[in-house]
C-alpha cells in the first residue's frame, strides 16, 4: 500500500490552481478562512491559462451602457452562450467588471492599448463588443502571488483523486503527492471543497493527430476530475451529452483562434461566411463561432479545405495581432513560423475542428457556484449550467471563495481518516503500483478514445442511437474491469495518469447515459433514432448522477432572471 | 522529444521541471532535468520562456505541419 502523509486540515481547498482556483483562492485567504489550493503541476503555469489568453468576456457599463439586459443576449448568442442559466450569467456579468478592475490593479495588463479598456475580437458587424482584449501572458505567475499574498498556501504536484463525504456533505479529498518518483497520499480535511479542473480532454482521438493524445486544444491535464470525482460521491451534472468542439490550425491543435485577423476562404478564394470582406482587430470573421462545424463540413462535401487568409488586413492590425498571440500565450506558433518560414503576410492556413471535449459541461452549481452537494462548490470549464471561459472562471472562482469563506463557521470539520471509500480507492490506486508486467494507463485510455469515438462519437455527420449508447456503456464497462485488474504502474507520474484515465472512463459514461436520455437530436448531439429536435426541450436541462451505483436523470427548466 | 535542452547552457536550476503543467520532465539537485515523457508534452512553450538561461528549444513534432498554402494561390 502507498504510504500516507500527515493529514493536513483547512477551511477551505481549492482543487486546481488554474484561474479560477486561483481567484478563489484570492477570495476566500482574504475573507480570513484557511486556504489551500491543491495542484496537479505548479499554479504558475498550469491549465488553459498556463501561457496567457487575450479575451475577457465583461460588461462595462462606462462602454455598454447603463442597460444589461443587451450584453446578456450577446453573451448567450457568443460562442460560449448556448447552455446558460440565465440567473447565473447576470449575476456573473454584474461582478465581471470588478474582476477586471482586480487584474488589473494586480498588475495583469488590462489595458494594453491605452487608458481605458477596449473591447474587441468574436464580435458581430454592428452588434455590442463584448470581450475585453487584454494581455494575460503573465496572468499565472501573477494571480499566485496574489493567491500567496492573500495567505492562501498552495500544495503543488499534488493532483486529488478522490472527494470525501460523511452525512451527504463534502468533508474533505484524497490527494496523491506526485513531486517525486515514488507517490504517497494526503489526505484533506476541510469543510468546503472549490472544484476548478478545467476542461475534460483525452476523451476522444485527437481529431488532427490520433496517433498523439496529447495534441489537443485546451491543456490535456485537465482531464475531466471534478466530473468524475463529483460523480463517484452523488453530485448532479448537466449538459454532458451536449459535444463541444473547438477549432483552430490544423495539424497543431491551439486554442485561440479569435486572435487570428482574417477571413474565412476556400480554396478557390471565395469567402466561407458573410460577416466580413475585410478583417479588423475590432471585427475578425465571426463565421467558425457561429458555423461551427464549417471546417468538417468542407471537407465533407469536397469544397475544402478552409484557410484563414490575414494578409488583407492593415499594419497595424498585423502588428497587433502579432502582439496578440503572445498575449495568448501562442509563442510556440510563433516560434514555429519563424523557424519554419511561414509568415501570415504570405500565406493561408488551413483550419480544423477538434475532437470533442467538455467545456461548460458538468457539476451543477448554484448561484453562489455551490453543487449539490452542501459544501462542494464549482468554478470554471468544469461547470455545466454556466461558462464564460477565463472571465467566467475568475469571477465565479470569486464568488465561491466569498461564499465558502464566510460560512465555514457553520461547517464543521468530518472524520476523513477512517473512511471506508478512502481504504477502498487508497487500495485500488495502491494495485497499479504493486502490479508488475500489466497493461499500460496509456492502453487504458486509449480504449476509451476508441469507445467513445464509436459509440459516443458527436456530429457533424456521426450518429449516436440507443442501441449504440447501449454497447458502449458495455463495452465501456468492459474496458474499466480489464483496465482495474490488469493496469501497471512504475512510478508517481504513472500513477496520475493511470487515475486519468479511470476519471476519464466516469466522464463517457456520465456522456453515455445522458446521451441516452436526450432523445432528440440537437447541436451536435446526432440521434439517428430521434432526428429532430424537440423544442419542449428548448429551455431545460437534463441533470444526471448517480447514488449507490444506480444513474438517476431528471429534465429541468432553466434557472430564468 | 519535444523540449530539447542544451546542457552547456543549463544552470541546474530546475524550473522547466517544476513549472511544466504536464510534469514531462524528471530532475534531481545539480543535474539537468531529463525530459522523461516527451509524448505527454502539450507543446505550449512555457519551460521556454521560463529557462533563465534560455537553454530549452521546443520542437513541434513532425506530424503537428501547421497546413499552409501560398496566400495568393487565394486570390485568383
Ligand atoms: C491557447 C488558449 C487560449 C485561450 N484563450 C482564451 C481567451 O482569450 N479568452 C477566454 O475567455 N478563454 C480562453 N481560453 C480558455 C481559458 O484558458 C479557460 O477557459 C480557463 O483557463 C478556464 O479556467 P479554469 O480554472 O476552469 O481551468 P484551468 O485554468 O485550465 O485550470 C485547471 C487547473 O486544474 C488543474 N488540475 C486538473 N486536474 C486536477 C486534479 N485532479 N487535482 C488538482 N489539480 C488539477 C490543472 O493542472 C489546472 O491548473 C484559452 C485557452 C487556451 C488553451
Ligand atoms: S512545452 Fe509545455 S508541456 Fe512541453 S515540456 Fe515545455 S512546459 Fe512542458
Ligand atoms: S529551466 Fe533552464 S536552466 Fe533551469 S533546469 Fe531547466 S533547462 Fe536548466
Amino acid at each position: 500500500m502507498i504510504g500516507f502523509k500527515d493529514t493536513i486540515t483547512t477551511d477551505v481547498l481549492i482543487v486546481g490552481g488554474g484561474i479560477g482556483g486561483l481567484c478563489a483562492a484570492i477570495a476566500s485567504a482574504r475573507s480570513g478562512a484557511d486556504t489551500l489550493v491543491a495542484e496537479k503541476s505548479d499554479s504558475r503555469r498550469s491549465g488553459s491559462g498556463a501561457t496567457g489568453n487575450d479575451h475577457f468576456l465583461c460588461y462595462y457599463p462606462k462602454a455598454h451602457g447603463n442597460d444589461i439586459m443587451p450584453i446578456l443576449q450577446e453573451t448567450f448568442q457568443s460562442q460560449i452562450g448556448g447552455f446558460h442559466d440565465p440567473k447565473l450569467t447576470l449575476r456573473f456579468l454584474q461582478e465581471s467588471i470588478a474582476m477586471a478592475d482586480r487584474w488589473l490593479e494586480w498588475g495583469i495588463n488590462m489595458r494594453p492599448f491605452g487608458p481605458d479598456y477596449e473591447f474587441m475580437g468574436h464580435a458581430f458587424p454592428g452588434r455590442p463588443r463584448i470581450w475585453l482584449k487584454y494581455d494575460g501572458h503573465n496572468q499565472k505567475q501573477i494571480l499566485t502571488a496574489q493567491a500567496k499574498k492573500a495567505g492562501a498556501k498552495i500544495l503543488n504536484h499534488t493532483p486529488v483523486v478522490e472527494l470525501i463525504t460523511a452525512d451527504g456533505e463534502i468533508a474533505g479529498a484524497l490527494a496523491l503527492d506526485v513531486s517525486s518518483e515514488e507517490p504517497s497520499f494526503r489526505l484533506i480535511r476541510a469543510k468546503k471543497v472549490i472544484l476548478a479542473t478545467g476542461t475534460a480532454n483525452r476523451l476522444y482521438p485527437a481529431a488532427g493527430t490520433p496517433g498523439s493524445p496529447f495534441n489537443t486544444a485546451f491543456c490535456p491535464a485537465c482531464t475531466g476530475a471534478a466530473q468524475a470525482q463529483a460523480w463517484r460521491v452523488g453530485a448532479k451534472m448537466v449538459n454532458m451529452e451536449m459535444p463541444n468542439r473547438h477549432a483552430g490550425p490544423k495539424f497543431f491543435a491551439r486554442a485561440g483562434k479569435s486572435t487570428w485577423i482574417g477571413v474565412y476562404r476556400y480554396p478557390d478564394g471565395r469567402l466561407l461566411g458573410p460577416f466580413v470582406e475585410q478583417a479588423t482587430r475590432y471585427i475578425g470573421d465571426i463565421t467558425c463561432d457561429v458555423w461551427n462545424t464549417a471546417y468538417t463540413d468542407v471537407l465533407h462535401n469536397g469544397t475544402g479545405p478552409a484557410y484563414i487568409d490575414c494578409t488583407g488586413i492593415n499594419k497595424d492590425d498585423l502588428e497587433f495581432m502579432k502582439q496578440g498571440m503572445v498575449s495568448e500565450g501562442l509563442t510556440t506558433v510563433v516560434d514555429y513560423m519563424k523557424r519554419s518560414g511561414l509568415d501570415v503576410t504570405k500565406h493561408a492556413f488551413e483550419f480544423m475542428q477538434y475532437e470533442p471535449h467538455l467545456i461548460g459541461r458538468g457539476l451543477e452549481v448554484d448561484i453562489n457556484g455551490e453543487t449539490s452537494i452542501p459544501g462542494l462548490y464549482g468554478t470554471g470549464d468544469m461547470v455545466g449550467n454556466f461558462r464564460s471561459d477565463i472571465s467566467g472562471a475568475a469571477v465565479y472562482g470569486w464568488i465561491c471563495g466569498n461564499h465558502a469563506a464566510s460560512t465555514v463557521q457553520q461547517g464543521s470539520f468530518r472524520e476523513v481518516e477512517h473512511s471506508a471509500w478512502v481504504q477502498e480507492r487508497a487500495e485500488l490506486y495502491s494495485s497499479f503500483m504493486d502490479r508488475k508486467n500489466g497493461g499500460t494507463w496509456k492502453e487504458a485510455n486509449l480504449g476509451l478514445q476508441q469507445i467513445m469515438a464509436s459509440y459516443a462519437a458527436a456530429g457533424p455527420y456521426n450518429v449516436r442511437s440507443e442501441t449504440l449508447l447501449k454497447a458502449g456503456l458495455k463495452y465501456l464497462g468492459d474496458l474499466r474491469k480489464e483496465s482495474i485488474e490488469s493496469v501497471s504502474v512504475r512510478n508517481a507520474h504513472e500513477l496520475m495518469r493511470a487515475v486519468e484515465a479511470l476519471d476519464l472512463m466516469d466522464n463517457g459514461e456520465i456522456i453515455m447515459h445522458a446521451a441516452r436520455e436526450r432523445k432528440e437530436s440537437r447541436g451536435m448531439h446526432l440521434r439517428s433514432d430521434y432526428t429532430f429536435t424537440n423544442p419542449l426541450l428548448n429551455n431545460k436541462f437534463l441533470q444526471v448522477w448517480q447514488e449507490n451505483g444506480t444513474v438517476h436523470t431528471n429534465w429541468r427548466e432553466r434557472w430564468g432572471l | 522529444m519535444p523540449p530539447i535542452i542544451n546542457a552547456e547552457q543549463c544552470s541546474h536550476c530546475g524550473t522547466c521541471a517544476s513549472i511544466c503543467p504536464l510534469n514531462i520532465f524528471t530532475y534531481s539537485k545539480g543535474q539537468t532535468p531529463v525530459v522523461a515523457y516527451p509524448e505527454e508534452c502539450w507543446h505550449c512553450n512555457a519551460c521556454v520562456l521560463d529557462c533563465p538561461k534560455k537553454a530549452i528549444e521546443l520542437r513541434l513534432p513532425i506530424n503537428y505541419m501547421m497546413l499552409h498554402v501560398d496566400a495568393d494561390s487565394l486570390h485568383r
